[in-house]
């Protein structure tokens, strides 16, 4: 596993905790809005980075050469 | 119910219902136009099959700023979601979430380096300019409940009656800011088809995937705040009959009308604007609205 894919290992973990947490544990409520408001995008977004389909090696260098494609 | 389970219900159901309403607005799009469409499960399957899409990061975008600002486009609206459903609480929030909106539209096209989301940034500022005075219909709202707290504006309207009836220009002037966030709207030009997908341009892969999701998050919290602060209060189906309608509505106009030319849409919303401002003004300063 790479550098990278670790963070976002890492990221998720942390977001999921603390999501979890929040469930659990009754906690006041600026504290669950400051998790709900950072967490929820943060676990989408370490999810999507672990999820998402990554160039060949070959194909990496053409990928981000190619600047205007849309998708 | 424990709070974090509120707001991920809440977001859950922003996120399933607002996709199926942008499928839906597609489809009545393409009936409009004799066409069968996409099936209206199709934009939510869009939104879930972009996060195993092939994203790459191309070298011209600011690549902090490319990634950051998807992920504060999730985070404005989740806030909205809060603001609203959640906690009824003030809509100065959700008027602050709207003009985030608009940065995050303008700093989205010139984070990729792309000629196209460069002239979508240029053009955010001008429907900006447009946009947040429409917003302004909340200040009618206050001047007649006398609270911005969206909790004792249903209070105020189960007991008066909703507030469509007492300042309906305001209600235009919010109904302008909903067919303008629409998909195809005549006035979204910063999403002009000339600009290919505006802002959005060079944001593919599960990039795109993300702002899917916030789109129908944010398509729900619109839809929401205007059916509550001007229909009253309303049930689980009242909301629901609410949405279905003004997405019928949105994707009629949008599917006859043509996409104006920037100075052209900025100019008919700030026209309409005006004559709602005034004619609400006029309506409560000759005592029409009680």
């Amino acid at each position: 596993m790479d550098s990278q894919k670790s963070i976002y290992v890492i990221l998720l973990a942390l977001s999921t905790i603390a999501i979890l947490a929040c469930l659990v544990i009754d906690l006041e409520a600026w504290i669950v809005y400051a998790v709900a408001i950072f967490g929820i995008p943060l676990w989408i977004m370490s999810l999507g980075l672990l999820t998402m389909a990554r160039p060949k090696p070959e194909d990496a260098e053409e990928r981000v050469k190619e600047p205007f494609t849309g998708y | 119910m424990n709070l974090m389970a509120d707001i991920l219900i809440n977001v859950i159901i922003a996120f399933l219902a607002g996709s199926l309403l942008l499928g839906l607005h597609r489809k009545i799009m393409a009936r409009v136009q004799k066409r069968p469409g996409p099936p209206i499960v199709q934009h939510l399957i869009h939104s879930l099959k972009f996060f195993f899409k092939e994203t790459a990061i191309p070298k011209t975008v600011s690549k902090v700023f490319y990634i950051g600002i998807v992920f504060i486009l999730a985070l404005v609206w989740i806030v909205g979601v809060i603001a609203g459903p959640v906690a009824h609480d003030s809509l100065l929030i959700l008027f602050g979430v709207y003009a985030v909106y608009k940065i995050v539209e303008h700093n989205s096209g010139s984070s990729s380096g792309s000629p196209y989301g460069k002239l979508s940034c240029v053009r955010a500022v001008l429907s900006a300019a447009s946009e947040l005075p429409l917003f302004v219909a909340i200040v009618f709202v206050y001047m007649v409940t006398g609270t911005m707290n969206i909790g004792e504006i249903i209070t105020y309207q189960s007991v008066h009656g909703p507030l469509v009836f007492s300042i309906p220009l305001a209600a235009l002037m919010f109904f302008m800011l909903i067919i303008t966030k629409s998909p195809y709207s005549p006035f979204a030009i910063t999403k002009d088809k000339v600009l290919i997908s505006g802002f959005e341009t060079e944001h593919f892969g599960f990039l795109r995937g993300f702002m899917l999701f916030s789109e129908s998050v944010a398509w729900y919290v619109m839809l929401w705040v205007f059916l509550t602060i001007f229909f009253g209060p309303l049930t689980a189906v009242g909301y629901l009959i609410g949405m279905i309608v003004i997405t019928f509505i949105t994707g009629f106009i949008n599917a006859t009308t043509p996409i104006l030319s920037p100075n052209h849409s900025v100019m008919t919303q700030i026209t309409i604007g005006a004559i709602c401002f005034f004619g609400t003004i006029i309506m409560i300063f000759t005592g029409v609205v009680a």
